[in-house]
């Protein structure tokens, strides 16, 4: 299975942990307690699930460690080749095949003494014979050591491995050391590889990320390659040699025109003659980097005569694309990184080629097909000869042209910072655009805090007016309240108005009194609901009777609350609508004398009378109520025994729990459990 | 520094944290208590792991140290010397003191009626024969007992055929046949695995040798040719004489150790 995600693999214990973890399991999992007095059987099946149970989990876990590691062959060549470059290839079979064989002698180690124990008569020997089963797996676990500590070594190395992905767009970087790969890396992704003034700085590869078009590009650093014959080679070399001849990418072969890499314009052109058959087939650009220490004309006669010839291999590379002009401004580049001229046009030729080299290549592959077919790009059909451009009004053209004049022209304050010695030297004049009544304010120093006040909370521009509106308010207010007061006098009334104020506000003390003792004693009283009212507050009569002591006519109210709590039967649908629309329009009208006819029809019963006992409900499906009362008579008397002689009844049913788990099973974490 | 080394990155970029040092020391100086804790509140098979690894580690410390306190300087062992010793190559044969002439005949008269050999385990405990015969029923009422099953490591040779079963009185069985020992060699201390050509004998009964049952204390004969050891006239050795030194039914293997 492919696999790049080489964080994955578990970590490798090595042999004496190995060991241990997988005896002390065996310990916790199987049965501890085992007395010679048992039979034979039992003693018997008790060692040989522990032999089997070890021999289980270090195969387990054996095999775990050899799926998870990668198989050279079976991942893509690019990692193939990189790892045999960094662990060797036969070491890494080897261990790997060590561990498998230990695999299989600690099978064959179980079977043979599970055989061996078929024979045991007595408790010892069944003992001894677990511990030498135990004691020789352990040994051959033992004896691969080593291999599992270098596998730990190399899956700790792999999992911080780069993540490269080997199909993706790709851009590889490569030339002598010291030619500025790693800054440039720097300037265009967010990779931060460490740049320094000595050679093989970077020892291994980076990737990073860039954007182009909308799409995500990896960008690949490689260590320096020096102009060695192959079998020469160093470890770090082969790793970037690796990446040229594997992954599909376009190449940018870096050029330090300026040799303060240490290496002339000569060695660097006999290094790109000798790996030009890498370059096959990709997508060449040749970069002069350092152009701010020698620029590319300055180059003497026969530096130039080498890069002409690089630029010819390269031009090589886009001929050999098909359709595409000599093209020669993309394929020899110039640029510096340190004044970070040339570098985006170097990024942006080199996504641009790899681009047109890809989608080239799906264009000829047989799966377009599959989706050419799909793609439409619809055209409207042109109903007359009549030319039809996009229409810009003027005033918009004008507005932009002047927006793009005035962007340029205008100095921003990132320019001023940067005039002024960077961010952490200058820092801004926020106080600049403020706009205040008079220019002269803009440098006032204002207070924000005042005993203890902020001063911008009482800060208002309008605030005189304000002040003359609030008073403006009150004056009015106070002229209220005197009129209100003047209202609340008691002496102004008449008698029987000051008799009803009497009333009304005896009644309000009341009521304040009775809540106030309610609320006392809410914590101890039961929170009932209105129906089971047992000190019949709430009832008719007494409604009516309060009404008429205030002088209103009650009857039309009690009636409308009687008809209004009829108990919940089921209640003919109307069947004739004409006779309801003839009343429908006095309906609504309550108050008036009439009832409708639903009200009419139906009886109408307060909720505190109880039903008699032998009345037909219409769902219950009795006959007549003679029928209900045999029927009542029947199931009393089918009950009268059994509650006489004080059985279990039917809502005595219990189902109990005999064997609750947490007492019958699990091991004890101290103590013994043979009291269960 | 490689892209993945995450852990150094960030101490390149962040530093460490300004009590970093301290902690490390003081958890360092802790760890020392902490072990110590551990190990006296541990109980159980944990507990005894513990105190074993701590002994192992305690004898090899002592045994370093004595080491160390050797003296490099030698010193001139100064013993007494008896009255009336002489050095060895003045010592005459007429002079050996008579006792030492009748104890060595007694000693020899005592071996040979004893009939011991000179092997590294001359004595071994007694194999009774219920330990080491287990008696198999047959029969259609399973009443008959004269079958015996052996129950220890036994060797046939290669081209061994059983009897007839209807025959055959003791049962020797597949499972507990061996062909291969670990014989040791006493000098060179190193050990090989070695083929079984035979059962010379067996120290618990002429019986048990025919049976060919291996018990510890039995001579066997192992095919030594891997050695390549050679006979004074020329001669290549293949065949050596070793006794068992383990109970093999209790190991699943034989350990023997090589008769020079």
């Amino acid at each position: 299975m492919v696999q790049y995600n080489f964080k994955k693999i578990t970590v490798v214990p090595n042999g004496k942990e190995f060991t241990d973890i997988i005896l002390s399991r065996t310990q916790r999992q199987t049965p501890t307690v085992v007395h010679k007095g048992y039979a034979i059987s039992r003693l018997l099946q008790f060692y040989m699930r522990k032999v089997k149970y070890t021999q289980q989990n270090f195969h387990d876990k054996l095999s775990a460690i050899i799926d998870e590691f990668p198989r050279l062959d079976d991942i893509h060549p690019f990692y193939g080749d990189l790892l045999h470059v960094l662990y060797n290839k036969d070491h890494y079979k080897l261990a790997l095949g060590q561990i498998n064989t230990a695999r299989n002698l600690i099978g064959k180690i179980a079977k043979d003494y599970v055989k061996l124990l078929k024979y045991g008569d007595s408790l010892y020997r069944c003992k001894t014979l677990k511990v030498a089963a135990l004691g020789r797996m352990c040994t051959v676990i033992k004896r691969i050591g080593p291999s599992l500590a270098y596998l730990e070594q190399i899956r700790q190395h792999m999992a911080r491995l780069p993540s490269i992905d080997p199909n993706t767009r790709t851009v590889l970087i490569c030339g002598y050391p010291n030619v500025g790969k790693s800054s440039f890396i720097n300037k265009i992704t967010r990779a931060d590889v460490d740049v320094q003034p000595y050679a093989f700085t970077t020892k291994s590869l980076f990737v990073g990320h860039t954007d182009y078009k909308y799409l995500r590009y990896q960008v690949i650093d490689t260590p320096g390659i020096l102009d060695r014959p192959f079998e020469d080679r160093n470890i770090i070399e082969m790793t970037s040699i690796t990446a040229l001849a594997h992954l599909r990418a376009a190449i940018l072969f870096f050029l330090d025109i300026s040799g303060s890499c240490g290496y002339s314009i000569a060695q660097q052109a006999a290094l790109f003659h000798s790996i030009k058959s890498l370059f096959l087939n990709k997508p060449l650009i040749v970069v002069c980097n350092k152009t701010d220490l020698q620029p590319l004309e300055g180059i003497s006669e026969e530096d130039r005569k080498l890069v002409m010839e690089m630029k010819a291999e390269a031009l090589k590379t886009i001929v050999g694309q098909g359709d595409e002009p000599t093209d020669s401004d993309s394929v020899l580049l110039t640029m510096s990184t340190l004044t970070e001229e040339g570098v985006t046009a170097v990024k942006n030729a080199a996504c641009e080629r790899l681009l047109n080299q890809r989608v080239e290549i799906k264009m000829k592959s047989k799966k377009i097909n599959d989706c050419l077919n799909r793609f439409h790009v619809a055209i409207p059909k042109p109903r007359d000869q009549k030319e039809r451009p996009p229409c810009i009004p003027p005033a918009v053209l004008e507005a932009k042209a002047k927006q793009t004049a005035e962007e340029e022209k205008r100095k921003t304050e990132k320019d001023l910072e940067d005039e002024n010695g960077g961010a952490g030297v200058y820092s801004m004049n926020l106080r600049k655009h403020y706009i205040l009544a008079s220019d002269e304010w803009k440098e006032d120093i204002l207070p924000e805090i005042l005993d203890g006040h902020n001063v911008y909370d009482f800060i208002d521009a309008d605030i005189l007016q304000r002040l003359e509106e609030l008073e403006r308010e009150e004056g009015l207010r106070q002229a209220e309240i005197e009129d209100d007061d003047f209202e609340m006098d008691g002496t102004e009334l008449a008698p029987e108005q000051q008799a009803t104020l009497a009333a009304i506000r005896k009644r309000k003390s009341l009521l304040i009194q009775r809540h106030r003792m309610k609320k006392s004693t809410a914590e101890s009283r039961p929170t009932v609901p209105r129906k089971f009212d047992k000190d019949k507050q709430y009832t008719s009569e007494r409604m009516g009777r309060q009404l008429s002591s205030v002088g209103l006519d009650a009857t039309l109210a009690i009636k409308r609350m009687r008809s209004r709590s009829v108990s919940r039967r089921g209640r003919k649908r109307e069947r004739s609508p004409e006779t309801r629309s003839a009343d429908g329009g006095d309906g609504m009208d309550i108050d008036g004398d009439t009832a409708s006819k639903k009200q009419r029809l139906s009886r109408s019963r307060s909720r505190s009378v109880s039903r008699a006992p032998n009345e037909v409900v219409p769902g219950e499906g009795f006959r007549d109520s003679a029928q209900k009362g045999k029927a009542i008579k029947l199931a009393k008397k089918s009950v009268k025994k059994r509650n006489k002689e004080a059985r279990r009844g039917e809502a005595d049913r219990v189902i109990p729990n005999l064997k609750p788990k947490h007492l019958f099973s699990g091991k004890r974490s101290s103590g013994k459990t043979d009291r269960r | 520094m490689p892209q993945g080394d995450y852990i150094e990155r960030h101490r390149r970029d962040y530093g460490y944290r300004p009590d970093h040092f301290e902690r490390k020391r003081k958890k360092d100086a802790r760890e020392v208590h902490k072990r110590s804790q551990i190990a006296q509140k541990a109980i159980g098979i944990k507990g005894k792991m513990i105190a074993k690894k701590n002994y192992t580690e305690k004898a090899q410390m002592k045994r370093t140290i004595a080491m160390h306190e050797e003296s490099t300087s030698r010193r001139k062992a100064d013993d007494n010397v008896q009255e009336g010793a002489i050095p060895a190559y003045l010592m005459d044969r007429e002079n050996t003191a008579r006792a030492k002439i009748i104890s060595n005949t007694i000693k020899q008269k005592r071996k040979e009626k004893a009939g011991r050999w000179d092997v590294p385990l001359p004595k071994v405990r007694p194999v009774a024969e219920d330990e080491m015969f287990k008696v198999v029923r047959t029969g259609k009422r399973k009443t008959k007992q004269w079958k015996r099953m052996v129950t220890k490591a036994t060797f046939v040779g290669p081209g061994f055929t059983r009897k007839p079963p209807k025959y055959e009185r003791f049962i020797r069985p597949t499972g507990l046949r061996f062909t291969k020992a670990h014989v040791t060699h006493p000098e060179l201390k190193c050990t090989f695995n070695l083929e079984i050509i035979g059962v010379k004998k067996n120290p618990n009964g002429p019986m048990y040798t025919s049976l060919g049952v291996m018990t510890k204390g039995t001579i066997i004969e192992v095919n030594c040719s891997e050695l390549g050891l050679v006979t004074p006239a020329g001669k290549v050795v293949w065949g050596k004489y070793a006794q068992v030194t383990n109970n093999p039914e209790n190991d699943g293997c034989i350990n023997a150790v090589l008769l020079v």
